[in-house]
């Protein structure tokens, strides 16, 4: 019903109050005219309301379109078409997905509202009327942000850490593991693992479980590096060190250089461990694979020791277990068992070349 | 009688057997020319030299596909070109005769079998690991012979088989191609193809070509 016709009809039920107040007694004539009054005053104000949010609908509908897929919920301007709009939405809820770090039922209290860089402030307006929480995407970084769901899942992914504790969210990677793919970012990891930079890398490529804890930063307070290897890092940066505790660290302070890592006062491109954040992503992804999803979300929602330990009693396995797994996990490309040859491969083995004699044996030329 | 027929084709084959066996020697060799002392070699090295080792053991299930087809196909050379008048005038049943035939081809797979064996504990003995890294002659040597004997029993069939039943063959194939296509015809489309679930099932456990699959590396974690 449109507001005209609402008003025409509100103006007329008051005319008509009107007329039947004049047939009342004077004594009741004013209180019973206040009513009436009263309520035609609220009747045009219910309308008004619903006018203001018929109308926000209506320019909601023209600044936005709303896509879903699984707990996921993108809003995006109408100018992106319905399948890239699809694609976008399908695409972020795959990879959240595929990680397995973030529980939907925190992705369903959020919706993300992707904007270019015009008619933000209308986007946002657009998705007012959703009582979830809204993340800002922009959209008009990259031409071709659109073609995976990469970003929503990322401000999605950078939400959920905001409510982690600080040890997690001091060694989460940035990308919270997002997209981590064992072609990619498996080879990555094996690279960083094998580079061969530090002592410790050395080690835990070796097969020594210390070494794979210290390298991935898995022990609160460790050491993972040696003050050479500091000292080598922030040489060859390419800007000068402007602290103090840089420039005695590089002058030949023992002391100093374990300061910096102590009190991670380490800044990029130097990481505060070494293992860089495919490496860390894929120590998350194979105690998923190894351990289960469930395994992975109770480690996130452990506040108790450190990273390791959460980890590690998530998984119901040693800390050292946990990274022997993972090391022999990525090192074989995601598992793929080493060379075998038991009965498992032998059974079908032999069943097929038996089979095939006595198909030869059976039947064949010269019969 | 087993004698006389693994005699005869040890006389037809014995070219591609010296030549298979060979190379079943030189395969796991190869890996250790990158360099042997690896227990304090830098990291790098030892990342470098399993990558290797990596990559030549692919060729490996390759040497096993070699192998079963020059065998399972060299195994009936004498037959065929004897038009099978030998083995009509024997006095076995032809069941018999082609289990001699399949015994004594298996027996000359052992050969390159055994010299990838030897090989790879050559191999195994002339370098010196790294703490973590680990050989596995005796699993390489098991599974190559496994692949041997399916590839070898393959193409064993293969020859002997009737023309009915290379057409049967064929014309299995030729209907998981027309299933494809008609499939891509009717846009049906968001599942496997028939040919990638028939690849599928062939090459994973516990299809018959499982076993060419899989990590075939010497030195592994």
């Amino acid at each position: 019903m449109s507001s005209l016709v609402r008003s025409v009809i509100a103006v007329a039920a008051l005319g008509a109050s009107l007329q039947g107040a004049r047939a009342q007694t004077p004594g009741g004539r004013d209180a019973g005219l206040r009513t009436l009054l009263a309520r035609a005053e609220g009747l045009a104000a219910g309308i008004a309301r619903e006018d203001s949010i018929a109308r926000e609908e209506r320019h909601r509908e023209r600044l936005a379109t709303r896509f879903d897929a699984g707990a996921v919920t993108v809003i995006l301007p109408a100018s992106v078409g319905d399948a890239t709009g699809r694609r976008f939405v399908e695409g972020a809820a795959r990879i959240l997905d595929s990680a397995g770090v973030i529980p939907a039922s925190f992705i369903a209290t959020r919706i993300v509202v992707a904007y270019a860089a015009e008619g933000v402030d209308s986007l946002v307006r657009a998705a007012r009327l959703d009582k979830r929480v809204r993340i800002g995407a922009d959209i008009s970084a990259a031409p071709d942000t659109l073609a995976d769901g990469l970003l929503a899942a990322d401000v999605l992914a950078q939400s959920f850490r905001g409510t982690l504790d600080p040890e997690w969210r001091k060694w989460l990677p940035s990308d919270m593991g997002m997209g981590w793919n064992m072609r990619i970012e498996g080879a990555e990891a094996v690279r960083q693992l094998m580079a061969g930079e530090t002592r410790v890398g050395a080690l835990c490529l070796g097969g020594s479980a210390a070494g794979c804890r210290l390298w991935l930063g898995l022990d609160r307070g460790a050491m993972p590096y040696q003050a050479a290897e500091i000292r080598k890092l922030l040489t060859a940066r390419w800007w000068p060190g402007n602290r103090g505790v840089e420039s005695q660290c590089v002058s030949g302070s023992d002391d100093a250089c374990e300061t910096l890592v102590r009190d991670s006062l380490l800044i990029p491109p130097i990481p505060p461990v070494p293992a860089g954040a495919a490496s860390r992503g894929s120590l998350l992804r194979a105690v998923r694979r190894l351990h289960g999803e469930r395994a992975l979300r109770v480690a996130l929602a452990d506040t108790t020791g450190s990273v390791g330990d959460r980890l590690a009693r998530a998984s119901h396995v040693s800390e050292d277990s946990l990274v022997a797994e993972w090391r022999s996990w990525l090192l074989t490309g995601g598992g793929q068992p080493r060379v075998t040859a038991d009965l498992r491969d032998a059974v079908p083995a032999v069943l097929v070349a038996a089979l095939l004699l006595l198909a030869a044996a059976r039947t064949g030329r010269w019969r | 009688m087993y004698r006389q027929v693994l005699r005869s084709q040890w006389l037809a084959l014995r070219l591609p057997v010296v030549l298979l066996a060979v190379l079943g020697f030189a395969l796991p060799l190869l890996t250790v020319t990158y360099g042997g002392a690896l227990e304090n070699a830098p990291s790098e090295t030892v990342a470098q030299w399993l990558f290797a080792s990596q990559k030549i053991g692919v060729l490996i299930p390759g040497l096993a596909l070699l192998v079963g087809l020059l065998l399972g196909i060299g195994t009936w050379a004498p037959d065929h070109a004897g038009k099978h008048v030998y083995a009509l005038s024997l006095p076995v049943p032809r069941a018999m005769y082609v289990l001699l035939r399949f015994a004594a081809g298996a027996t000359l797979v052992a050969a390159p079998v055994l010299a990838l064996g030897v090989g790879s504990a050559v191999a195994v003995l002339s370098v010196k690991l790294p703490g973590g890294i680990h050989a596995y002659p005796l699993q390489l040597t098991l599974r190559f012979a496994l692949a041997c004997l399916v590839c070898f029993a393959i193409f064993f069939a293969i020859s002997i088989s009737t023309r009915r039943a290379a057409l049967a063959v064929l014309g299995l194939l030729g209907g998981v191609v027309l299933a494809d296509l008609v499939l891509a015809a009717l846009s049906i489309s968001g599942a496997a193809t028939v040919s990638e679930t028939v690849l599928y099932l062939l090459v994973n456990w516990p299809g018959p070509l499982a076993i060419l699959m899989g990590r075939w590396a010497l030195f592994d974690v």
